[in-house]
């Protein structure tokens, strides 16, 4: 039952640049969700905060990023990470 | 149109699967050990009904228990709870009982009314008053639950204290060192089994409605007759008791068809 | 630029132990939040807090401090924190929700304390949480013998004021609470340097008086019939707002509030229509606990109403704004302050009364009333609380649990039977 669809994580130096491009791809209609920064794929970045994409969505997020120059670190794809009834809580 | 309901039922120790007619004709009744895999057994049932002339495909099916969760080809999943209730009614042919269930690794009080559960109480994480216990304990005396029941008939005066599991061993443990007879200990076996289950009971089952058991420990004559005992009230049993769960699901399963 | 990192290390956290902790909460988060589809845009603003929970509210903390400001960190909805903010001093909560912190609280505690109080010392002996190694006094209170005795503990290496809450609601005991009130309020002049003048008191009366009618605007949308928010959405926001400055968590609160106005104006709801609806009640969900609201909203159910402090004790009743002096100031917050209804009372029936009351206004079908392991105070009302919902007729399921996973199956059975029983 678990989950492993496939998703990915836009990556910032600071959650300024991430709220940037989180409002410049509302505009554009592409849709993206604030999310944690999964710790597998944070390495020495410490800002918390990621963009989180469907997979469909990505294409376009990069044109939309290439188009206004916004700042980010990496687009990474990341499977496994939601999944409602894992009850693994913190 | 499903030609037939499957209630499966995957406790903890023993996985029990109902055919149920469209007659309400019990058609089939398969027990089995749950294992290690509630998704092998699941898929031995599978098979199981196959060879038996029920294919899954040809009917409705409802999981419950606690492996419900492991059988990927049901249509619904319904908690125990619910299912013991709505079994329970039917195997009793009541719509206003208790129900206690005495099962592998839990014990649940049911109160059913106009045959819907009402209110219900489970043990909290500790295997006191559950069949594991039962389990344990008669290992620990190198018989079989039903030989300790039936050995417990003719004993007495002994007691265990420990509600813990693993302490109420090594109390049986030293029963047994001290040269305790057999039946004694089994006598204190049960004696706390039903102590426990009683005072749990006592909470939900105040009303005059009647006090069914249902789970494995149904087919133990002794244990009924001591938990009647205890709590002032005759606790009724019956052959299909240990089926209740499964029928419950079976009945959910009807009931995704004809919602009534 | 963040560098939480030279940020956490200044503040001499144990980094590595903290980045385990780093490690499972975008996990839990994804899980618990970004299933959720349909969600208010306004969440946004919460998803962001918790994601840098570790980053973004310490370093202003921290840069406030450089400019002289004290922070206090509390435990309890009944510290008041008017009299903090009168005298210039910034409040943050302290209470710690997460299993990670409860091994280093056991390591000195009984094992049969709550959770919370577990998780709260152990994120302070950890060295895990930058809340705890940023305040500079704690402001502990009298509402349970497990939280009174591990203060001791607690406040071995940082300042500690303890505040006497009284025990019963007499009028001597709203009269004792202001007097309490009022030594604490010297006690923060003291320790800030700043002077709490009726004119400051009456500002910050206001303030967090509009952080409630704020809080209270969000939940007035959970009672309606369309359910335009989350149990969870709902209870993170709540979570966050013991974090946050005060203004801007009304700000954001009224904002997301709009945005629900708006919601059941168009009819649009997180959940299909007849989703039974649970008021959850009982103890205190410190963040990150969400356990409880994830697996009742992945039942089938949804929670309209949280009665905890971290819910409708934080924000029902305001506090009188129209007094002028100290004296009278005071007095009006103990009135208001004595008005929560905390099992640590005796008698405590204004609880029940509460509760019957919140079945009605949030239209809910059942009451789940949930207790940490080892809260004797809650854990000894829910037979008061059961009884007089079961003559109400209202049906009730009452569960303890704590921090662990280990009993999600259990809770997931229990909750699951309640559910299908008011489905019938």
């Amino acid at each position: 039952m678990a989950e492993e669809r496939l998703r990915y994580y836009i990556l910032f130096a600071n959650y300024e640049q991430g709220l940037a491009l989180h409002d410049l791809l509302a505009e554009a209609g592409i849709p993206n969700r604030i999310a944690p920064a999964p710790r597998a794929i944070q390495g020495k970045l410490s800002c918390g905060m990621s963009l989180l994409l469907e997979p469909e969505a990505v294409e376009d997020a990069r044109r939309c990023i290439a188009e206004h120059q916004a700042e980010y670190v990496d687009i990474v794809p990341l499977a496994g990470q939601i999944h409602a009834r894992r009850d693994r809580y913190c | 149109m499903s030609k037939y309901y499957i209630g499966i039922d995957i406790g903890s120790t023993c996985a029990k699967t109902v055919i149920l007619g469209k007659d309400e004709r019990v058609l089939l009744r398969l027990l089995q050990p749950t294992g290690w895999s509630s998704v092998d057994t699941a898929e031995a049932i599978r098979r199981q009904l196959a060879e038996e002339g029920f294919p899954i495909e040809e009917g409705t099916v409802a999981a419950t228990g606690y492996g419900r969760v492991s059988v990927p080809y049901a249509d619904k999943r319904v908690t125990e709870i619910t299912c013991h209730g709505k079994g329970a009614c039917w195997v009793y042919g009541a719509a206003d009982l208790t129900v206690i269930d005495i099962g592998g690794q839990d014990t649940k009080i049911i109160q059913v009314q106009k045959g819907a559960v009402a209110d219900f109480l489970m043990n909290d994480k500790c295997s006191a008053g559950t069949g594991r216990f039962l389990e344990i304990m008669a290992n620990t005396l190198a018989v079989r639950p039903e030989e300790l029941c039936r050995l417990a008939a003719r004993g007495g005066g002994a007691s265990i204290s420990s509600m813990c599991t693993v302490f109420a061993e090594s109390e049986v443990i030293s029963l047994i060192g001290r040269g305790e007879k057999r039946e004694n200990i089994a006598f204190a076996v049960v004696d706390s089994i039903v102590k426990k289950v009683a005072s749990q009971a006592g909470r939900l089952c105040q009303g005059s409605a009647a006090l069914c058991l249902t789970g494995g420990l149904c087919e133990y004559p002794y244990l009924r007759q001591s938990l009647s005992q205890a709590l002032g009230h005759p606790v009724q049993t019956a052959a299909d008791g240990r089926y209740a769960g499964a029928l419950g699901a079976a009945l959910s399963a009807r009931a995704m068809e004809s919602p009534s | 630029m963040s560098d939480y990192v030279s940020m956490w290390k200044d503040l001499g956290m144990d980094l590595e132990s903290h980045d385990l902790l780093c490690q499972v909460l975008p996990t839990a988060v994804g899980d618990v939040f970004l299933t959720q589809e349909n969600r208010p845009k306004g969440m946004d603003f919460w998803d962001l807090v918790i994601s840098e929970v570790h980053g973004i509210r310490p370093k202003e903390l921290i840069e406030e401090q450089k400019k002289g400001r004290k922070v206090f960190g509390t435990f309890c909805v009944y510290v008041p924190d008017e009299v903090i903010l009168a005298a210039n001093g910034i409040v943050t909560g302290l209470c710690g929700g997460s299993q990670f912190w409860v091994p280093g609280g056991e390591a000195v505690l009984p094992k049969s304390t709550c959770p919370l109080i577990k998780a709260s010392v152990g994120a302070r002996l950890g060295r895990t949480c930058p809340f705890f190694r940023i305040a500079d006094m704690y402001v502990g209170e009298t509402t349970c013998d497990g939280k009174k005795k591990a203060y001791e503990i607690l406040g071995e290496d940082v300042p500690m004021y303890i505040m006497d809450v009284p025990q019963m609601k007499r009028e001597k005991d709203i009269l004792k609470w202001k007097d309490e009130i009022a030594e604490f309020a010297k006690k923060v002049e003291d320790f800030t340097g700043n002077a709490i003048t009726p004119e400051k008191l009456g500002e910050a009366i206001h303030i967090v008086n509009e952080k409630r009618r704020a809080l209270a605007r969000v939940y007035n949308c959970r009672k309606n019939a369309c359910l335009p928010i989350s149990g969870r959405d709902a209870l993170l926001m709540m979570q966050i707002s013991f974090f946050d400055d005060p203004v801007r968590c009304a700000q954001m609160c009224n904002k997301l509030a709009d945005e629900l106005e708006k919601r059941i104006a168009d009819g649009v709801s997180v959940v299909p229509a007849g989703t039974k609806r649970i008021l959850v009640t009982g103890t205190p969900l410190a963040v990150p606990n969400w356990k409880l609201h994830n697996i009742i909203e992945t039942s089938g159910a949804a929670v309209v109403c949280e009665e905890m402090c971290t819910g409708t004790r934080y924000f029902e009743n305001l506090v009188d704004e129209t007094k002028t002096t100290l004296d009278e100031q005071f007095l009006a917050l103990s009135q208001r302050y004595m008005k929560t209804n905390c099992a640590c009372f005796t008698p405590n029936t204004g609880r029940i009364d509460d509760i019957l009351r919140m079945v009605r206004e949030y239209q809910a079908d059942g009451v789940i009333d949930c207790s940490l392991k080892f809260c004797c105070l809650y854990d000894t009302e829910k037979y008061s609380v059961s009884r007089a919902l079961k003559e109400a007729g209202v049906p009730v399921l009452s569960l303890e649990t704590d921090y662990t996973d280990t009993d999600a199956e259990q809770l997931r059975t229990r909750i699951g039977a309640f559910i299908e029983l008011l489905n019938g």
